[in-house]
């Protein structure tokens, strides 16, 4: 006989795991929320109440302003590192994977062996600090772009590389025959076919790349150079006392992650089973 | 006029010698097979004929040019893969055109020559497709579209029908053969299937370990086999081969006799033997004798001449269609 639905028990449970994420996850940002709506003086009792007067806007105006439109600075700084380092991760990631995994040679050993440093020796901030300004790159930009990179290329390369070597070599070849070059076998067969672990890697490192705090924080010191997260420090003294202010501060900067997370997340899953690559 | 020639083709991977010295000419037209157990190498002479791997020494020339050296494309060849490889993302359409649109031909020409080759190959209506939205058959098809668009001088095909059920198979060999027909191109077509090379071949290229065992036209092999092995590969079922005292007793090194060329008697013949098994495959009857001193002998009769399993037999070779390899 075929069961439909669940038994009791897995209801249970089912209620029982919505609540704990329900409370882990949702109450902290609902409490947000209503921080962000409260008056100055409602919002430094630090109570999870219903503010009793509504001033979303009023609180939404006055963070944008503060400070010379700092905000939207911040915003503007982080989206330009967000999408110049994960374009740049997604296109050395599987460049570097696809030519480890289809063309064996004695240099491959070592390239290995760079990529697991990369992977498990933490960096060191000073040194780091003196190549950057050894190379004119410190407190700029394009420095905290390439320290993005370097952070996150050995796991992209190692993430395209296993996924490139389910791509059958016979495409390849079908390509070669066809007249391809080497970089349009690249581009027209092996790109359009790492859609699902490139979305994945664009969602992962995008959300890690705009919540960063601490790389900003060591390599791009300097107030035209300040990123959403660094906005909270900055703001944190100032809004001591104004809790209202603080927590709008908050929400705004988790939202964009927010949506990049609903809005890929279909995507992640439909580009997982529309994957399968062979036959 | 000869159309593919290959001169003291080697090929090693290492120190694993898998070509061994291939000379072959293949003339313009034919539908040339290239058959043998696995791993004698018929795959890799394919792929250097395609370019795909590079011999170790020799030449290969194609159309009177020696393309030893030069880009796949460059060869005029087009090539159909064993798992058909289609491009997973692009339509039937794109993968047909794909190289027509590397070579950056107009938009309109590409269009006409991709339906033109659909036509032929019946895709018309699946044009739009993705490849993961057909049946084996059609990306089959779609994998030879892929090749005619290219307008080859030579076809190279490895194993297309290996991953088709029985009953396809026995189509597309027919549709193959008639496609040939139609275009009139070289084909080179590899396969260890006996069966496809006697039904689809001008010339069959029989290979073991890497060295060319016999060249000729399907009857040629059958009827005079250069090799013990040539006779044991070509034909169904299998010759019998014989070595050892039966085949002293012949005066040779290696005795042969066909199956179908065995008549069996109750009363009386050259070898004695029981059927130990007896296999009826409707208008034939296989039947595996055990013969004293000599081993399983198998011949082939029709239902005129019933045999029950465990009956005594008496079994004679017709005369003339004996081998007696020195
Ligand atoms: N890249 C390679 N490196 C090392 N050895 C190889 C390589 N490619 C093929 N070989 C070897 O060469 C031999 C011939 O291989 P090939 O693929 O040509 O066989 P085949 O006749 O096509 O067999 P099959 O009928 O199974 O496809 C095999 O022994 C194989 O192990
Ligand atoms: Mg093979």
């Amino acid at each position: 006989m075929i069961r439909h639905g669940l038994t009791p028990r897995q209801r249970n449970i089912g209620i029982a795991a919505t609540l704990v994420a329900s409370v882990v996850f949702i109450l902290p940002f609902v409490f947000i929320f209503f921080m962000a709506a409260k008056t100055k003086r409602e919002a430094a009792l630090f109570l999870f109440t219903w503010p009793s007067e509504w001033q979303l806007w009023s609180n939404l105006t006055e963070v944008v302003v503060f400070r010379d439109y700092m905000l939207l600075l911040a915003y503007f700084n982080s989206i330009i590192i967000t999408v110049g380092a994960v374009t740049l991760l997604v296109l050395f990631g599987a460049m570097v994977g696809y030519i480890l995994q289809r063309r064996p040679s004695g240099w491959n050993k070592l390239i290995y062996a760079g990529v697991l440093v990369g992977l498990m020796v933490p960096p060191a901030i000073v040194p780091t600090i003196w190549v950057l300004q050894g190379l004119g790159l410190f407190k700029t930009i394009s420095g905290m772009i390439l320290i993005q990179v370097a952070y996150g290329l050995s796991f992209a390369i190692l993430l395209f590389r296993s996924f490139i070597a389910t791509i059958p070599r016979d495409l390849d070849e079908a390509a070669i025959i066809d007249g391809a070059k080497p970089l349009q076998i690249f581009l027209r067969v092996i790109l359009p076919l790492l859609r699902p672990v490139t979305v994945t890697l664009i969602v992962v490192q995008s959300i890690f790349i705009f919540n960063d705090f601490t790389n900003p924080l060591y390599y791009l010191p300097g107030k035209e150079n300040v990123t959403v997260q660094l906005t909270l420090f900055n703001f944190q003294s100032q809004f001591q006392s104004q809790f209202n202010l603080l927590f709008m501060n908050i929400l705004l900067v988790t939202i964009p992650p927010l949506i990049v997370f609903v809005f890929f997340n279909r995507q992640i899953v439909a580009g997982m089973t529309a994957g399968a690559v062979k036959g | 006029m000869t159309d593919v020639a290959l001169k003291s083709l080697t090929k090693s991977f290492g120190l694993v010698d898998v070509i061994k010295g291939v000379d072959l000419d293949i003339k313009s037209g034919e539908f040339c097979v290239f058959v043998g157990p696995s791993g004698c190498g018929k795959s890799t002479l394919l792929r250097i004929i395609a370019g795909l791997e590079s011999a170790t020494a020799g030449e290969i020339i194609i159309d009177g040019r020696d393309v030893s050296g030069a880009e796949p494309s460059e060869r005029g060849i087009a090539m159909v893969f064993q798992s058909y490889a289609l491009y997973p993302h692009l339509s039937v359409r794109d993968n047909i055109g794909f190289g027509l649109s590397l070579a950056k031909l107009p938009k309109a020409e590409i269009r006409t020559r991709v339906e033109a080759a659909a036509a032929i190959l019946q895709l018309g209506p699946l044009l739009d497709r993705k490849p993961k939205a057909l049946s084996g058959g059609q990306r089959q098809r779609v994998a030879i579209g892929r090749a005619m668009v290219r307008d080859p001088k030579v076809f190279l095909l490895d194993e297309p029908l290996s991953n088709l059920d029985a009953a396809l198979r026995a189509q597309m060999r027919i549709e193959l053969t008639d496609l040939h027909r139609r275009l009139g191109a070289t084909m080179i077509y590899v396969t260890h299937d006996q069966v496809e090379a006697m039904t689809m071949a001008d010339k069959i290229v029989v290979l073991n370990s890497g060295r060319i065992e016999q060249v000729g036209t399907p009857m040629e092999l059958y009827n005079h086999p250069a090799t013990p092995f040539v006779a044991g590969f070509i034909g169904s079922p299998k010759m019998n081969l014989f070595e050892g005292a039966t085949a002293k007793a012949e005066g040779c090194t290696t005795y042969g006799i066909r199956p179908e060329h065995i008549t069996l008697s109750r009363t009386g013949g050259k070898w004695q033997g029981t059927a130990r098994h007896v296999e009826h495959l409707g208008a034939d009857t296989i039947v595996y004798l055990k013969v004293e001193g000599m081993g399983e002998l198998l011949a082939r009769t029709t239902e005129d001449f019933p045999v029950a399993h465990g009956e005594t037999l008496f079994a004679s070779p017709i005369a003339g269609r004996e081998f007696r390899f020195a």
